[in-house]
């Protein structure tokens, strides 16, 4: 493969920069960190880290949009640039959650692991060849694993990671072997080309196999039913900040990794937007019926939820409902929308896990009850998780409502209810309706119950309250001035 | 039948041998086998293609050798995580995973 | 001073940071959000007023002032502000009565050790209102929309500790909720078949005369216009806000929450928003009057509604026993009066009502309050009585708010807006059943008023609480007082024959007619409350209840009418017999299907339809009470069975995951990718 070396070299800066970081921060706690306590250790290694993704934050902005570099193999348009740095700021903040939360031993390779995971992210919003896509997934994968796995001393951090790999091991090999299929097909790995080839040859039953395969590995990167059971599991048994990074940025990532493979890869196959008159087909089809059973399933299973964690997940299955239908609206209207939920979306969970991370410092944080009396203990944490849950639930102007209505907007701009994307928009509609009863019920408890034993007033670090506004700002004026994101579209 | 579908086959029986593995065995090292055979067999299934596909380059061998090592890293993670399971349950089997629910 | 169009979001922003500054005090802090919260309403006050100053230059005018909210690709989005005579009057009446009724809450809730909450809440819950007044969108308008129905959840269920309060926020939530549903879909629907989402826009907005044009001349399947298709789902939206029939279920159960709670939503906020958006959406909703083809039209159906509503909530009202219950069943029936005359295309009359009832009701429930607080929370008027001679302000105040809701002769307000209702009435071609109804529920509101006043305030006390009853403070007192003399003076506004208020509403010509013409109508309603008020003295009046465990005198007389009144005419037993059956029937069913059906796709989908069956009966249901907890009970339990797929059983996952990957690959098979 021959190309610009020197533009590949600074399209994969940041990631040099993060790697780098994560190996510095090591090597700082193995020297400088010896014999310290473990909060210092804690506060040198965050510190580090989120020096590195700053940078890799300035790196990313500075350089812009570079278009395709690496003869095609990394395309850093404008949607990649801005999921990158989307998901730098994403790990950023669950980087911070630390901060906050319960120290955990060996803080350093934590800090690396969570660079590495962001690595795996940066490369799954450029990718353009399968190649890429499957590294930068499995990269991010693993890294993943691993940190849903590391709290060792509770039984379930071990059994949440094992099942987490198990379905992404699982997941993996389909998508692989999907993968060889279509290199067989078209006999190349780039996206671009696959498509070309695509087009001039309809692919038949082994097309139809090699689709279905990529949608299982779509289905459980974004926690799409029936593909979610990892989810709840996740989401309960790993360590907060981990669970924020599975449900954030690992999130944006996938999302922009799939619309790449599926619209410009995979496009021809999708049955058309607009379904041709040969009826149904293609895999948008199977796209809505999972964005509708991801809808009904996440949205209906969180109101039986007591377990706060496994509330967010269920409705995070919901939104990766929505998400899937925002998807299928991309192939019309562009990522835009897409882009908007997905990020704004994974803002106001990481904020959630931030405020979880904080409470459980204390007491305990599992149930929804252990919330009661949060607005006592804590008003700046209760004021954030309200901006942060109404805007999950989508009450205006916060930006959670915003993207909800440009996803559900550009669904049924596509035909109305004459496409099956229409109709799901519609389910969307009266399932966000459902969903605020359980959102308030969280809510209600944060609020307006009082605990059985008088709350004590808890100690939040100036870092992690600066974190917590500086999320919530940013869900209010992201949905105020919505043009900031969409505009750039 | 030509040699290429002979291939495919072969990798389709491992892919299929991989993924009743996963669903049936009773031990998460032995589940980890099956998936060991999934990935495998897609990579037969990338030097099948490569050796009597249409392609003229050499993308088919490069993806396989990139494969094998991810293979091998989540091999490592995956041995790691039931070691985890294991010193919390004294048991591999995937059964003792099943406090998380509902 | 006027306010031009531009600087209108003044007016709700003056609340909402008063409002963000009540909720962020330190918690101890009594008196400052308390005077924040004043503050905030009384500028607001002022805006509001500068604001109609300036609406009533020229009332034909509508003033807009737009921007752009955001730019995707070639579709900019738009809002805006409006500001005509319609949005001038609803500012001036929101801000006064929400700041009456917040003068009369710093002293009704003085022992309460949340007050500055409460006041936070007041506040976003008048701010809310407010910015859904001035908005020239109909995005906007959902919005604020929906921020009234979050701040009337929290004020209804306030006191939370109380189960009832916390159940009757949540009936409030949901059946409005239902109702935002209808309104969401038309409003899609709406910005779908305009491309826009301002009301007025040169000519391009969506109640613009070509738009409106075009949407009536699109017809749909069956020959229905598009324009009554939408505006039947937005009636549906209004119908839950302002408490129509079968969506009334939650208004009197929201009396759980603190009094001057109910005042507010019963006359500024919550209800009249409703009503409003009905007022500013007249034009969709009177779109298809011109066509004699559709099969039906959109108007008609407003008509029909309200006069069920009128009536029912009237037939509803006789019967209760709680001084509160009485009152909100009063304003669903005042309600249906007011949809009624916009059914019979008189919004101007609506308008008018909703303005006088806001002050009178009000009255009305910050009287009940008073009474509420000087018997130390005694609200079953069997075990009041007597008051009048203990607590003379607040009995004369009563008296004459009863008045003006009974639609007493000349003098008072409710008088004249409830003449104009029936005159339109009266003139409607399609059918004279409302016309009917108005005048049935002119009798019964008569009756229904002339026992709760007999019951509270005559007699000899029959509680402790009424025993010992002292009059209530001075802060108490003086909203009583305003509000009084605005219930008798306001009506003097809309005279047939001097109709002030109708011409600037109208922005154009009111036809003036001298009190002779509808002289006969007069005498008519008057004689109608003559007889209600000598029934109620007949029943009510001639012997006292002494006792407060008598039967009830109608009770005594037409036991049966009595029994089915009280038992609020057995709509929850017509609901478990019918709708609870049919859902054990089901999920007998499902069980079924359970249990002899294998395989998780076939179960998968046999669950779906159960779902979407549910969520249909979630519509259904409502028109029945007690049918929402049941509902979201439902609705959580099928949650439960979904959960129990998640076994915890890592292996069954990877089963899930094979399952699925045969069905999208069988799907994929089937539709054939091409």
């Amino acid at each position: 493969m021959t190309g610009d070396y020197g533009a590949l070299g600074r399209a994969l800066l940041p990631e040099g920069v993060l790697v780098a970081t994560a190996l510095v921060v090591i090597l700082c706690d193995l020297v400088w960190g010896r014999g310290r306590g473990r909060e210092s250790r804690v506060q040198a290694s965050v510190l580090l880290g989120l020096l590195g993704l700053v940078a890799a934050c300035v790196i990313l902005w500075q350089e812009g949009v570079l278009g395709e570099v690496g003869s095609g193999a990394l395309n850093l348009d404008f949607l990649a640039v801005a999921v990158r740095v989307g998901v730098v700021v994403l790990s950023g903040f669950s980087l911070l959650t630390l901060v906050g939360g319960n120290t955990r031993s060996q803080p350093a390779e934590y800090v690396a692991l969570l660079l590495f995971a962001t690595v795996g992210f940066l490369q799954m919003a450029a990718a353009q060849t399968l190649l890429l896509a499957f590294l930068g997934l499995e990269l991010a994968s693993l890294s993943l694993y691993v940190l849903a796995g590391y709290d060792r001393t509770r039984p379930e951090s071990a059994e949440a990671a094992l099942k987490y790999y198990l379905q992404g091991g699982v997941s993996a090999a389909v998508l692989l072997f999907g993968f060889s299929l279509l290199y067989g097909l078209t006999g190349s790995i780039g996206f671009r080309e696959i498509s070309l080839v695509l087009v001039s040859n309809p692919p038949g039953a082994l097309g139809a196999v090699a689709v279905g395969m990529v949608l299982v590995a779509f289905g459980y990167k974004v926690a799409v039913a029936p593909f979610h059971l990892w989810a709840p599991d996740v989401y309960q048994g790993a360590p907060t900040s981990s669970a924020a990074l599975i449900a954030s940025a690992s999130k944006l990532a996938g999302v922009a990794l799939f619309w790449r493979l599926l619209w410009s890869g995979l496009g021809p196959t999708s049955g058309g937007v607009n379904l041709s008159s040969s009826g149904p087909g293609g895999w948008v089809l199977v796209v809505a019926v999972m964005a509708a059973a991801s809808l009904l399933l996440g949205n209906l299973v969180a109101l039986a939820q007591r377990n706060l964690r496994r509330l967010l997940a269920y409705s995070a299955i919901g939104h990766a409902g929505g998400l899937a239908l925002g998807l299928l609206a991309a192939g019309e209207v562009g990522p835009g929308p897409l882009f908007y939920y997905a990020a704004t979306y994974g803002l106001a969970t990481v904020g959630i896990f931030g405020c979880i991370a904080l409470t459980e410092r204390e007491t305990s944080c599992a149930t929804l009850e252990d919330l009661a009396g949060l607005w006592r203990r804590s008003p700046l944490v209760a004021a954030c998780l309200a901006v942060f849950v109404l805007s999950l639930a989508g009450i205006p102007p916060l930006a959670g409502f915003f993207g909800k209505f440009v996803v559900f907007a550009a669904a049924l701009r596509i035909d109305g209810l004459g496409h099956p994307a229409g109709w799901v928009a519609l389910l969307a509609i009266v399932m966000s309706m459902v969903s605020l009863y359980y959102y308030l019920i969280v809510l209600k408890q944060a609020w307006l119950v009082v605990p059985p034993t008088p709350p004590r007033r808890m100690a939040v670090p100036l870092v992690a309250s600066l974190a917590l506004v500086a999320a919530a700002a940013g869900l209010v004026v992201l949905g105020v001035f919505p043009s900031i994101l969409l505009g750039l579209f | 039948m030509s040699p290429l579908h002979l291939c495919l086959l072969l990798s389709t029986v491992l892919f299929c041998i991989g993924l009743a593995a996963v669903l049936v065995r009773t031990s998460a090292i032995l589940v980890l086998l099956g998936v060991e055979l999934m990935l495998n067999a897609a990579n037969l299934n990338f030097i099948a293609f490569w050796r009597y596909g249409p392609g003229g380059d050499d993308t088919g061998v490069i993806f396989v050798l990139f494969s094998i090592a991810v293979a091998a890293a989540e091999a490592a993670v995956g041995l790691a995580l039931v070691i985890a399971l294991h010193r919390h349950r004294r048991t591999i089997a995937l059964k003792a995973a099943n406090q998380l629910r509902g | 001073m006027t306010l031009s169009a531009s600087l209108l979001w003044l007016i709700p922003a003056t609340p909402l940071a008063a409002s963000v500054f009540g909720l962020f005090a330190p918690r101890t802090a009594r008196t400052l959000p308390i005077a924040g919260a004043l503050l905030g309403l009384v500028a607001a006050l002022g805006l509001s007023v500068a604001a109609l100053a300036g609406a009533l230059v020229d009332p034909a005018v509508r003033a807009t002032s737009d921007f752009a909210w955001f730019t995707f690709g070639a579709q900019t989005l738009r809002l805006g502000w409006l500001l005509d005579p319609l949005a001038g009057f609803m500012c001036v009446l929101v801000t006064l009565i929400g700041l009456l009724v917040a003068l009369f809450s710093t002293a009704y809730l003085r022992h309460d050790p949340r007050i500055g909450r409460f006041f936070g809440f007041l506040s976003l819950f008048v701010a809310a209102m407010l910015g859904l007044l001035v908005t020239n969108s109909l995005l906007l308008l959902f919005i604020c929309w929906e921020l009234v129905g979050l701040a009337s959840y929290l004020l209804i269920g306030f006191w939370y500790e109380r189960p009832a309060a916390a159940a009757a926020a949540k009936k409030a939530f949901i059946t409005t909720r239902i109702g935002d549903l209808g309104f969401l879909i038309g409003l899609v629907w709406l910005h779908q078949a305009t491309g826009s989402a301002l009301f007025h826009d040169g000519g391009a907005g969506a109640l613009d005369a070509p738009t409106l044009a075009r949407l009536s001349s699109t017809l749909l399947p069956g020959g229905w216009a598009v324009s009554t298709a939408i505006g039947l789902l937005l009636f549906v939206g209004a119908a839950g806000k302002s408490g129509q029939f079968p969506l009334h279920v939650w208004l009197p159960d929201a009396m759980e929450g603190p009094t001057p709670v109910s005042a507010l939503i019963h006359a500024a906020t919550m209800v009249a928003a409703g009503v409003f958006l009905m007022a500013r959406v007249f034009p969709l909703m009177a779109a298809d009057q011109g066509l004699a083809t559709v099969p039906f039209h959109a108007l008609t159906g407003v008509a029909v509604i309200g006069a069920v509503t009128a009536l029912l909530g009237a037939v509803l009202a006789v019967a209760q026993n709680d001084i509160k219950r009485v009152l909100a069943y009063s304003t669903v029936s005042q309600l249906g009066y007011m949809m009624l005359a916009i059914g019979v295309g008189s919004w101007v009359a609506a308008v008018f009502h909703l303005i006088t009832h806001a002050f009178f009701k009000a009255l009305l429930f910050l009287g009940a309050g008073s009474v509420i607080d000087a018997t130390h929370h005694e609200q079953d008027l069997r075990r009041l009585g007597g008051l009048a001679g203990r607590m003379r302000v607040t009995f004369a105040t009563f008296a004459l708010g009863t008045g003006a809701l009974m639609g007493l002769p000349f003098v008072f307000s409710g008088f004249w807006s409830k003449e104009a209702i029936l005159h339109a009435a009266e003139g409607w071609t399609v059918s004279h059943l409302p016309f009917a109804a108005g005048l049935v529920g002119v009798v019964l509101t008569a009756f229904y008023m002339t026992r709760l006043v007999l019951e509270v305030f005559f007699g000899k006390a029959r509680g402790e609480g009424a025993a010992h009853a002292e009059e209530s403070p001075g802060l108490m007192r003086g909203p009583l007082v305003v509000l009084a003399v605005a219930a008798v003076g306001l009506g003097w506004l809309g005279l047939p024959n001097w109709p002030w208020l109708q011409t600037r509403l109208q922005g154009g010509d009111w036809p003036v007619h001298g009190l002779g013409e509808g002289f006969g109508l007069m005498v008519v309603s008057t004689a109608l409350v003559l007889l209600g008020i000598g029934a109620g003295w007949w029943w009510y009046g001639r012997v006292k209840r002494t006792d407060a465990r008598a039967l009830d005198p109608l009770a005594r007389s037409w036991p049966a009418v009595h029994a089915a009144l009280a038992g609020r005419l057995w709509l929850d037993e017509l609901y478990a017999a019918t709708v609870g059956r049919a859902f054990a029937m089901l999920a007998r069913v499902a069980a079924f299907f359970d249990r002899w059906v294998w395989g998780g796709a076939v179960e998968a989908a046999g669950r779906t339809a159960e779902t979407v069956g549910q969520v249909n009966r979630a519509v259904d249901e409502d028109g029945l009470n007690a049918g929402f907890d049941n509902t979201s009970e439902h609705l959580r339990g099928s949650g439960r069975r979904y959960a129990k797929a998640q076994t915890g059983d890592a292996q069954s996952y990877l089963r899930v995951v094979a399952i699925g990957l045969a069905v999208v690959g069988v799907l994929l098979l089937w539709g054939g990718v091409r």
